[in-house]
């Protein structure tokens, strides 16, 4: 498996000297952000969010199934997460390294375990049909922070998706077509995010936002703090590393609620901008057969 | 099966009958299994767990396709390296919990636990004396009562402390939980130490892990929705209960090396002078 070449020594001490006299190679604040995009597709529930030179397409999609036996009255919802070689040379298909299962696993507890999504909402015949809602996560290019990314990207796809409406008459389901009747946004409750904090310095007293890949090679430890706007954390992760003070810790976290407010308010400015390019005027104005000449 | 409440504000007991600063009863073993380099046992209330520790040794053939000991070390992941690899390898026993439920090799929570004790464990030993090599701590859950990932680290600790292998300090983890979900905002919400299965499934709650008596934070994991607010008082909570939880590890090495001399295993050591030892 070929490997991620690692910094040289020389690259190495020059970021830490550097950060030690709080200074960044790309010349931002410790705790600035990249510049965030975002994009929506053509299609409804697609996301390609850009931080820096990390890209991640996010793409949600639905179907009926069946529902677990275990639970008739939920929906299904899953997050795929791919690193593919395209990313970085390390990177398998099929192998999931131990990044990829992190990232998922950090994906999942954010999104799917805090009830961002409301999994009842999904049941259309309590044990026998439901939506089954997924999200594929595909990292596109990898300079750092990809939880970050990743992360928004998910929360953006879910909020843009619409899946087809249905109605249950006498026991007969119908599931309608775009053209028939106008798709339905799913039943969300609340948007996490991810905010990424690195540790470095020999106790880990320099802590920064938005680490590239570079940085990321470096740092002595990380930890992920996910939010929503209301002031509820829905999951940390300090997966091990170098130890950090408590109180640095909380003041992290502090920071990081409102970088989770400035996302929340970036990705509803968004969503409406969107929401207004693709409204042409209500069903009269669409089914109107007069052109502009 | 909700948590009845109401009990706990009348006589302010927990539903094993504990206050809210109280730890569970840990009972500890080092150098259980005698053909190892390392081994401990560990109980933290009805959460068995044993360790066994073997390295640091020549790093065998690259795992191909073996999943289930994945967890490189720090930065260091791949071929050669100036420091050694930590590698942690957990099995949950089909009988360990209520329902029997099989864990298949790829399972993320088991992934994530694994990396999470390597890298938790790889911040302590001091891996930069041991280049080119492999530590290999292997955990095995008998019984899970809640706390699993704290009992996991504080083995794992064990192990390495009877392995010999240097390190920085004790790496002592704990549980911390409030007794209110995330909906109920009220302020009056008591934190909880040390969590069993019942009260991790129903209430907020996190693990911490410690480096030694410092108040310096080697794991920080919170997997479920709770107010920012609360934060700080679990986090103060669960600091505190990693040092008592050190201290009681610090005393099963003691004790162990004490009944290591007296049986003539070991010769005293000169730096001993202070220790008790007859």
């Amino acid at each position: 498996m070929p490997r991620e070449a690692e910094p040289s020594l020389n690259e190495r001490e020059f970021v830490l000297k550097a950060l030690q006299e709080n200074t960044r190679l790309d010349g931002r604040e410790l705790d600035q952000y990249r510049p965030l995009e975002l994009t929506f597709g053509d299609q409804y529930g697609v996301a390609d969010v850009t931080l820096g030179k990390t890209r991640v397409l996010a793409k949600a999609s639905a179907e009926v199934t069946v529902p677990y036996t275990d639970r008739p009255l939920d929906g299904i919802f899953n997050i795929a997460t791919e690193l593919s070689p395209m990313t970085s040379p390390a990177f398998e298909v099929n192998r999931p390294t131990e990044t990829e299962v992190l990232i998922s696993r950090l994906l999942e507890k954010t999104v799917r375990r805090s009830g961002a999504l409301d999994t009842e909402s999904l049941c259309l015949v309590a044990g026998q049909k439901c939506w089954s809602i997924r999200v594929d996560v595909h990292v596109l290019s990898h300079d750092g922070n990809l939880i970050d990314a990743a992360c928004f990207a998910v929360v953006a796809a879910l909020r843009h998706f619409r899946k087809p409406d249905t109605s249950m008459e006498g026991g007969v389901l119908t599931v309608y077509t775009p053209a028939e009747r106008e798709p339905v946004p799913l039943s969300w409750l609340h948007s996490p995010f991810c905010i990424t904090w690195s540790f470095f310095g020999e106790e880990g007293e320099i802590a920064l936002l938005d680490a590239t890949w570079l940085e990321e090679q470096v740092r002595v430890g990380s930890c992920t703090i996910s939010l929503n706007k209301h002031g509820e954390i829905c999951q940390i992760a300090k997966l091990g590393g170098t130890p950090v003070e408590a109180v640095a810790l909380l003041q992290c976290t502090n920071v990081a609620l409102s970088r989770a407010k400035d996302f929340s308010a970036f990705l509803d400015r968004k969503l409406a901008e969107d929401a207004k390019r693709r409204d042409k005027g209500g069903l009269l104005a669409e089914l109107s057969a007069e052109n502009d000449r | 099966m909700p948590l009845d409440t109401s009990t706990y504000s009348l006589g302010l007991l927990r539903v094993d009958g504990r206050r809210w600063n109280e730890l569970r009863r840990i009972h500890a073993q080092i150098r259980t299994q005698a053909a190892a380099d390392g081994s401990s046992y560990l109980e933290m209330g009805h959460t068995k767990v044993m360790c066994v520790v073997t390295g640091p040794t020549e790093p065998g053939p690259r795992r191909g396709g073996n999943v289930g000991s994945a967890g490189g070390a720090g930065a260091a992941s791949g071929g050669q390296h100036k420091d050694a690899e930590v590698l942690v390898n957990i099995v949950i026993a089909g009988f360990s919990s209520v329902d029997r439920k099989r864990r298949g090799k790829g399972d993320k929570r088991t992934l994530e636990m694994q990396s999470t004790v390597a890298n938790a464990l790889a911040a302590s030993l001091h891996i930069h004396l041991f280049p080119h090599s492999q530590i290999t701590i292997s955990l095995h859950v008998l019984s899970q009562d809640g706390s699993l990932l704290a009992a996991l680290i504080n083995a794992a600790t064990l192990a390495c402390v009877d392995a010999g292998i240097p390190m920085t300090d004790y790496v002592a983890a704990c549980t911390a939980g409030s007794t209110s979900t995330y909906a109920a905002n009220d302020e009056s919400a008591d934190p909880l130490l040390d969590l069993n299965h019942q009260e991790e499934q129903e209430l907020p709650g996190l693990t911490v892990a410690t480096l030694g008596e410092t108040d310096r934070v080697a794991v920080l994991v919170c997997e479920s929705r709770v107010q920012v607010s609360r934060l700080e008082g679990m986090l103060a909570v669960g600091v505190d209960g990693c040092k008592q939880v050190r201290e009681i590890l610090d005393r099963v090495v003691r004790e162990k090396g004490r009944k290591m001399i007296q049986e003539g295993t070991v010769e005293r050591g000169t730096g001993l002078n202070d220790m008790d030892v007859d």
